[in-house]
């Protein structure tokens, strides 16, 4: 097989493999809804909580409900990257794994075509809840870049988090052997990670030690990159993108390669 | 051990070839070797029989084959090649536990299948729509797999693994589990794909079906080939009867002695049933209730609940050979 045949090839089977995954997500209706739905429960509930009974002069016009926007667009995206990185365990459980591990593909391609359908899902459930929110009353967003320009540079966001996450889940789940396992571990180093990431508050505030953990936390870049192209006035107080895409753009690329080079272990 | 082997058939192309092989996998206890420096040849348009207890080495020696496993020392050459991965687009491999996600249908199994071996387009689909007819799945095409029967889902298998019409059919206990109905079917497709050209290695521990179905078998024990060559070829030194005494308590010095008589073969005691195989079972029974029948007196007398008289197959071949039964044992 020529290299070029070979390319074309894996491209095809990536193909597949992101439109299988995509179907069974538009299949699975309560995975689906409930994915969409919690966010927005968390911005109703969360937002105009602490809107309402916090102080929330540290966040553009004491809006705390549209500072939030970003910050659940990025745990939404979490949320999907494990529910998409458990479909491995689906495949692995069924012995489809096999099937595909048999076929003339190689184990990267069959990772890459599973991680790149756990990417598109996850950017596009974000994407979805932004398209929601910017529609709502109270949301007002600021679109310092137009339109256009946020829209563009959360769409870069979105594909970088989201490789990072699904390299990152990638790796862990050809680790941890059951997917109780995964979850438990995703869920105890993502949460904390989400937390400081400014995504729920702005860091800029927060004690130093905390401040540092943010700055060591990769979403921290990618709720930065979010929060530039949809909350922010101006770049004042925030990392800035040239930052925020080297960090993300270096560390995910890394996740993902890594995680989609591992052995996929499905071989008894 | 040494290996007994037949005549090959006529035919000098070899559609696999394995010399020197040897596989272990790790364990907690350290390595279990489960291919012991192994070397079989599979001619090329025949259906060869692998025959073994569990952890004999079958299922290893198939991963082996279709390029999924690389072994620790040895060479392996499969349809002319060494294994690759590009090599798979020629190989069709059917585990032997189901391997379907049962929230897809049998078309998007078919379609997932065919892109990863670089089918697609109207060949695909239509290669799709001949074979789901052949199985008799094409009014099923469309209905989530979890709503299929077993004997459906085997024979959907068997459509996936003939998707890309490969040269090489490795199959690892094709029939267990389905009814006599759907084995047919299974078969009959198998069978016609052989016909058209296909080698098929089938790995079993059916003694029925590779006699019936295998134009050569081989033999494995403990990771190395015992014996190989056609069915009747294997059963032609054997005694012709083989005996099945229900004897719970038999003494081990009466074993001695009738494994001491002329027209016994082997013999094995595999609690309560002990088998032997002889020339002549209708001398061998009355002799067998002389010696230990209820009217015997003392430790001999009485004891013998039952006997079984059949024909000397296969498995009696292996006993022969190897020393040990088919059945029991782990999984490799």
């Amino acid at each position: 097989m020529s290299l070029a045949a070979g390319r074309q090839g894996a491209a095809i089977a990536c193909g597949a493999l992101l439109r299988r995954d995509l179907r069974g997500v538009l299949r699975s209706r309560s995975q689906l809804y409930s994915s969409m739905l919690f966010p927005l429960i968390l911005l109703a509930v969360l937002g105009t909580g602490v809107s309402e009974g916090l102080d929330p002069s540290h966040v553009r016009d004491g809006d705390y409900v549209t500072f939030l926007v970003p910050g659940v667009m990025a745990m939404t995206l979490l949320f999907s990257s494990t529910f998409s990185s458990a479909s491995y365990y689906h495949d692995r459980d069924s012995g489809l794994l096999r099937v595909m591990l048999a076929s003339p593909q190689t184990p990267a391609v069959i990772l890459t075509g599973k991680a790149l359908a756990g990417v598109t899902i996850g950017s596009l459930q974000a994407l979805i809840v932004l398209g929601v929110v910017s529609v709502l009353p109270g949301i007002d967003l600021e679109w310092q870049y137009g339109v256009a320009g946020g829209v563009g540079l959360t769409l870069v966001a979105l594909l970088l988090l989201a490789l990072l996450l699904n390299g990152f889940a990638q790796l862990l789940a050809t680790r941890i052997r059951t997917m109780q396992g995964f979850h438990l571990v995703m869920n105890l180093l993502l949460f904390p990670l989400l937390f400081v990431s400014g995504a729920f508050f702005p860091i800029d505030e927060l004690p130093a030690w905390l401040k540092a953990l943010a700055y060591a936390n990769p979403i921290t870049y990618a709720v930065d990159l979010l929060q530039l192209s949809l909350y922010a006035e101006s770049s004042d107080g925030f990392i800035g993108i040239p930052i925020d895409l080297a960090v993300l753009g270096a560390l995910s690329v890394a996740l993902f390669l890594g995680g989609v080079r591992r052995d996929p272990g499905a071989l008894p | 051990m040494a290996a007994q082997t037949t005549a090959a058939p006529p035919a000098t192309a070899l559609a696999a070839s394995v010399e020197g092989v040897t596989f272990s996998y790790p364990t907690p206890e350290g390595e279990r070797l489960a291919l012991d420096s192994l070397t079989l040849e599979v001619p090329a348009g025949g259906v060869l029989g692998l025959l073994g207890p569990n952890g004999s080495g079958k299922s290893t020696l198939l991963s082996i084959l279709a390029c999924l496993r690389q072994p620790a020392a040895g060479r392996v050459t499969v349809l002319g090649e060494t294994p690759s991965a590009a090599l798979r687009a020629r190989i069709g491999v059917l585990f032997q536990e189901t391997c379907l996600d049962p929230l897809m249908t049998p078309r998007e199994t078919l379609a997932l299948v065919g892109r990863l071996h670089g089918l697609g387009g109207h060949d695909l689909r239509q290669r799709i729509d001949s074979l789901l007819d052949a199985v008799g799945l094409a009014t099923r095409a469309n209905a989530l797999i979890s709503t299929l029967s077993g004997g459906m889902k085997r024979r959907l298998e068997l459509a996936r693994v003939l998707l890309h019409s490969p040269g090489l059919l490795l199959l690892d206990e094709p029939t267990t589990g389905v009814d006599p109905d759907a084995e047919a079917a299974v078969w009959s497709l198998i069978g016609n794909a052989n016909r058209d050209g296909v080698t098929v290695v089938l790995a079993t521990n059916n003694v029925a079906e590779a006699d019936r179905r295998c134009d050569r078998v081989a033999f494995l024990h403990e990771g190395r080939l015992a014996a190989e060559g056609a069915p009747a070829e294997l059963k032609a030194g054997l005694k012709r009867d083989s005996v099945l005494v229900d004897w719970p308590d038999v003494a081990s010095p009466l074993v001695d002695e009738i494994s001491g008589w002329d027209g016994v073969g082997a013999m094995r005691w595999s609690p309560p049933t002990l088998h032997a195989t002889v020339d002549d079972a209708s001398r061998f029974v009355p002799r067998l209730f002389a010696l230990a029948g209820p009217a015997q007196t003392g430790a001999r007398r009485g004891g013998i609940r039952g006997v079984r008289i059949r024909e000397s197959t296969l498995e009696d071949a292996y006993f022969d050979i190897v020393g040990a039964a088919i059945s029991g044992g782990g999984d490799a």
